[in-house]
């Protein structure tokens, strides 16, 4: 909050302070000097002229400084100078979403709520999935471990039937629904809550306690599944993978009771028709889209992401741009060409793909940058290229090593490193800036199939970030090393990943972060696929 | 328009094939703001979109309503020669869409009422055969104010009405359509894929609507809607080097007054117009966007303080906001905005009314990069980049300078925003860069990507863009002469010699293509009236469309 305190006489244009007219004094005389720099040059390409390292970026902000003076209205901020500075986060407060699964089990619910929060949150909403089978699972896990009993999560719990369970699942929802609201006051913008809420009552009920908070508003999400083997094979995930309800028990008997809990669902299930409610129902997953009541833009972007996803089986490939000769250099951001070793990457790339993909089809994607359009000119592929793809621009500093930057600027250079996620580069980009120019490139990546992108540092590092689900903070720090090859195969909960790095040499341009000894992730390659039964932050909403 | 990210050499795009949208729909319930909204849309987007409208056919070959047997529009038999007529024009329609999908076009949105089943059957049927995907898109309309203003500000200013008394004509023109609701089938088919609009863009119903082209089409029509509002357009103020991308300069003094006197104008300006259109400001905000850029977002600075005058005392407090920009540092704030605005900055004017605005920072829409000719003038690009600047020359849309964003990159980045323009409801004030406003005026206007760059925008004219139902209707207000108007540097008062920098904006050439090549096109206070050569025809006929 500003509040003008100073500077409220009116001094009107044109009669300029003395100090303001020895400023533009200045600049004119820096003009001539960049004339004189510009003659100087017989051939080849001018310097730069503002660039961070030259004399004429600091010699500018000292003319400068007190530009403002000549004007009438209270004083704002004063001029940004130097290399950059920290930009503040969007402001999402007024962002309140309660995102409501609708469907019977093993309909692609969870898959669903995972892909949107790790879309929203990369874009810098606060989502939070809350997930009434986790919560089942992590109370009953406390009351074993407390008391001692067992409960019984068998189907006979999910039977209309049975009265006592009913009521029990009943609280279930409600407990999660509250827990979930207390979230979205406390901040949050979207929360998920991943249910079956398969009746109009329940439903019904979820919108009339929304209803009750001031804005806040309520989506229902249907996925619906119209394929046996899509079912199928939901199902035997379900059962094989560490799911507790079914430990210890053989597969084939874990199956049956699934299928029957699956029938009980059905028995009393009812698809959405309710004409006064928001919803969006996916049939297939990624064949049909019915939209009902949905307004707001958070509400549209997040339709128009479901009607782009798809399930079929595929890989992306990340890789930076060979080595190159900026790389060598120790030079960040420039045009130049690969180096030596930049070159035989390129040139052991086909084999490498070949050997992984075999002949299925594939589709390679640079930047506009000549050094990726170079790492992929070897490979037998239709490619696009992208300029949303080239690096992070980093304005004043394009072409400078780390070193001259912290020489020319050190109060500067080390600010970027106290949040370098929000730090905007003068006449450059944020990391944020970065992600925020992605999204399109995220939104055709979910659409497509096979795709090879030749990146750059930092725009690997936010692809690989969306698609592990990691935080912001760490994004800028995240290791992409030169001549490798990150493969990542998307999977109902997340992405696994294999990393081939070709025995080519090149130099190491991760900086991690000072004054820390682990550089996040530790663990690489990461494999985020694993579904969490019990939830690691919902705990036992008490 | 921005060309796509690739063609292909069938000219089709996205792997869709070919599009016959069917428009579906009573008269007056949008189908032709819609359908001029999606043209425009898929046309920047690059995809040969044509709207066919029957409406617009049948007065073209047969003239108005009065000029036709007295059964054209009416229920029941009709004559032999009636039948004949209507088979014409519908005929003629059926040959434009071939003629434009022959031509190598990809969509065609059939703007008619299509209200029959069985007519509309046949037609999906015909163009199905052919291999055409057909989507069918109705409009509804159960909001009585939407379908009335709808009556009133686009039909009865057609020659039937002339004269009338507005009332009257509102009468007479339901009494026409009423024959027309009789017989209307909704669509229950589910044979076709199909979008349902209700009460244009409020809800809207999608069923079985297949690939990134239709669900781009889909997500388009989410965010439009035919609120009457006011889109005003205002170039940042002048910088202290204009030339540079990099160094990001603050505003010069020329540039701080400027914004002073914007602000003004546009408040004075809003007021007549809001008045002029029968608006109550008090039910309407202004917001205003500005880049992340120090230029851009310092000029939106004067609407966030109080205007002072010697009448008021001096120690008026701001009122609370997060929006206000807090001292030491620029603050980008809303890279995307958020859904539905509570709380405004209230700025406190001295008449004593209040004016409720709202600034938001936008990082897509900082000016075209001029990569390595940063900070050069043009003599010093021509003679460090001889081939770059002839092939600039040649094609400034399509042309990247190395490390430089083109015409065509910057459309391509302003995308999102454009969809956000359509979803704004309240009044907009768009600070920017002449780049910037080129783009996105040529996208409103529906200019062609190779005028993009040649566009004008003078610094001291506001442009006041109002959407209508064929398109927009622009205007130019001049309001201010200083330094750095044209880049010329001459058309001042004269003290800018003193000040000794506006000699200097005509370098900066690559944003300011225009001024450096005396542009082609320039928008002058003067020729800008009707930007768009479809406003004025829609207008003409009541009965708008017909089948």
């Amino acid at each position: 909050m500003n509040r003008p305190s100073e500077d409220h006489n009116r001094v009107h244009f044109p009669i300029l302070s003395s100090e303001l007219t020895a400023a533009l004094g200045a600049i004119e005389d820096m003009a001539d000097d960049t004339d004189a720099v510009l003659d100087s040059v017989v051939r080849g390409s001018p310097p730069v002229i503002f660039r961070a390292g030259g004399p004429m970026l600091k010699q500018f902000d000292e003319s400068t400084a007190s530009s403002r003076k000549g004007s009438q209205a209270p004083t704002p901020p004063r001029s940004v100078v130097g290399i950059g500075n920290k930009v503040a986060k969007p402001d999402y407060s007024e962002a309140k979403i309660v995102l409501a699964m609708v469907g019977l089990p093993a309909r692609g619910k969870s898959y669903l709520s995972n892909k949107l929060m790790r879309y929203l949150k990369w874009l810098e909403y606060d989502v939070q999935v809350f997930n009434v089978g986790q919560l089942r699972r992590s109370r009953a896990h406390h009351k074993a471990q407390q008391s001692g009993i067992l409960e019984d999560h068998t189907s006979n719990y999910f039977s209309h039937n049975n009265v006592e369970a009913t009521k029990l699942r009943e609280q279930l929802a409600e407990d999660s629904l509250e827990m979930l609201i207390r979230w979205l006051k406390r901040g949050g913008n979207v929360a998920i809550h991943d249910a079956t809420n398969s009746t109009r009552m329940r439903r019904a009920k979820i919108s009339a306690r929304v209803a009750k908070e001031k804005g806040m508003s309520v989506i229902f999400l249907e996925s619906i599944c119209n394929d046996p083997a899509v079912i199928a094979a939901n199902v035997a995930l379900k059962v094989s993978s560490g799911d507790p309800d079914y430990k210890d028990l053989p597969r084939e008997v874990a199956e049956r009771d699934f299928l029957r809990r699956i029938k009980e669902y059905e028995a009393v299930y009812e698809t959405i028709t309710e004409p006064h409610l928001s919803y969006l129902r996916i049939t297939d997953i990624g064949n049909e889209v019915t939209l009902s009541r949905i307004n707001g833009y958070l509400q549209s972007r997040i339709a128009f992401y479901l009607m782009n996803l798809h399930v079929k089986p595929r890989n992306i490939f990340l890789s930076r741009h060979g080595e190159s000769q900026y790389n060598v250099e120790g030079r960040i951001g420039g045009d130049s060409l690969l180096s030596e070793r930049g070159l035989a990457y390129a040139h052991a790339l086909p084999e490498l793909v070949r050997n992984n993909i075999g002949d299925a089809p594939l589709i390679v994607w640079t930047s506009t940058l000549q050094r990726t359009i170079q790492t992929a000119a070897e490979l037998p592929y239709p490619k696009l290229t992208w300029k949303s793809l080239d690096e992070l621009d980093a304005g004043v500093c394009d072409g400078m090593t780390y070193e001259e930057i912290e020489q020319a600027y050190p109060e500067d250079f080390a600010n970027r490193d106290e949040d370098k996620f929000n730090y905007r580069y003068r006449g450059g980009e944020s990391y944020r800036d970065v992600v925020v120019r992605l999204e399109p490139v995220i939104m055709e990546l979910e659409r497509q199939e096979n795709i090879l992108i030749f990146g750059h540092q930092a725009i690997i590092r936010c692809l690989y970030a969306y698609f592990h689900d990691l935080p912001q903070a760490d994004l800028p720090y995240i290791n992409v090393p030169l001549h490798t090859v990150i493969k990542l195969t998307p999977k109902a909960y997340g992405c696994d990943e294999e990393r081939y790095t070709l025995p080519i040499g090149a130099v190491d341009t991760h900086r991690p972060k000072p004054g820390s000894t682990i550089s996040p992730p530790d663990v690489v390659p990461l494999s985020t696929s694993k579904r969490e039964y019990f939830g690691t932050n919902v705990a036992f909403g008490k | 328009m921005a060309a796509p990210l690739y063609t292909t050499a069938s000219g089709l795009l996205f792997h869709a094939g070919k599009i016959l949208i069917l428009t579906v729909g009573l008269p007056a319930r949008g189908k032709t703001h819609i359908s001029r909204a999606l043209e425009r849309y898929l046309r920047w987007m690059g995809v040969k979109t044509q709207v066919v409208s029957l409406g617009d056919y049948r007065r073209k070959t047969l003239g108005g309503a009065k000029k036709l047997p007295p059964d054209y529009f009416t229920l029941g038999e009709k004559s032999p020669e009636t039948m004949a007529l209507r088979k014409m024009v519908s005929d003629g329609c059926e040959k434009l869409i071939e003629d434009f999908f022959g031509a190598g076009g990809q969509v065609v949105i059939y703007d008619a009422n299509n209200g029959s089943r069985t007519t509309r059957q046949a037609l999906a049927e015909k163009y199905d055969k052919q291999g055409i995907h057909v989507i069918i898109l109705e409009s509804v309309c159960d909001n009585k104010e939407i379908i009335e203003t709808n009556i009133r500000n686009v039909k009865i200013s057609s020659p039937d009405y002339r004269g009338w008394d507005p009332d009257k004509a509102v009468k007479d023109y339901y009494e026409r359509i009423r024959d027309r609701e009789k017989s209307y089938e909704t669509v229950e088919e589910t044979t076709w894929p199909f979008i349902r609009i209700i009460n244009v863009g409020e809800k809207i119903m999608v069923n079985n609507i297949r690939g990134y082209l239709q669900s781009r089409i889909v997500f388009f029509l989410m965010n439009i809607h035919n609120r009457p509002r006011m889109i005003y357009f205002a170039r940042s103020g002048q910088s202290l080097i204009e030339h540079s991308y990099k160094a990001d300069s603050d505003l010069s003094p020329a540039g701080w007054e400027y914004s002073e006197r914007l602000k003004e104008f546009v408040v004075e300006r809003r007021a007549k117009s809001l008045e002029q259109n029968g608006f109550d400001p008090n039910d309407r905000r202004l917001v205003i966007w500005t880049s992340t850029r120090r230029r851009a977002h310092h000029t939106a600075w004067p609407f966030l303080t109080p205007t002072h005058s010697t009448s008021i005392p001096q120690q008026l407090p701001l009122v609370a906001s997060h929006l206000t920009v807090p001292p030491q540092s620029a603050v980008a704030r809303n890279v995307v905005t958020t859904d539905e605005a509570g709380e405004l900055t209230e700025t406190k004017v001295t008449t004593g009314s209040s004016l409720k605005i709202k600034v938001i920072e936008k990082t897509q829409m900082c000016e075209i990069n001029p990569g390595v000719w940063d900070g050069l003038t043009p003599d010093q690009a021509r003679k460090f980049y001889p081939e770059e600047w002839a092939r600039f020359v040649k094609d400034p849309y399509a042309f990247r300078a190395p490390r430089a964003e083109s015409y065509h990159d910057l459309s391509v980045r302003l995308e999102p925003i454009l969809i956000e323009l359509e979803r704004e409801k309240e009044d907009l004030l768009i600070i920017g860069h002449s780049s910037v406003i080129r783009c996105l005026l040529a996208y409103l206007i529906g200019l062609p990507a190779s005028e993009i760059p040649a566009i004008e925008i003078a610094r001291g004219d506001l442009l006041e863009v109002v959407p209508t139902s064929y398109g927009v209707h622009s205007q130019a207000f001049h309001f201010w002469d200083g330094p750095g108007r044209r880049g010329e540097g001459i058309d001042g008062d004269g003290d800018q010699e003193e000040v000794g920098l506006s000699r200097r904006d005509e370098t900066n050439f690559y944003e300011n293509y225009a001024e450096d090549t005396k542009g082609k096109k320039r928008m002058n206070a003067v020729d800008l009236g009707f930007l768009s050569p479809r406003i004025q025809e829609g207008s003409e006929e009541a009965l708008a469309d017909g089948t």
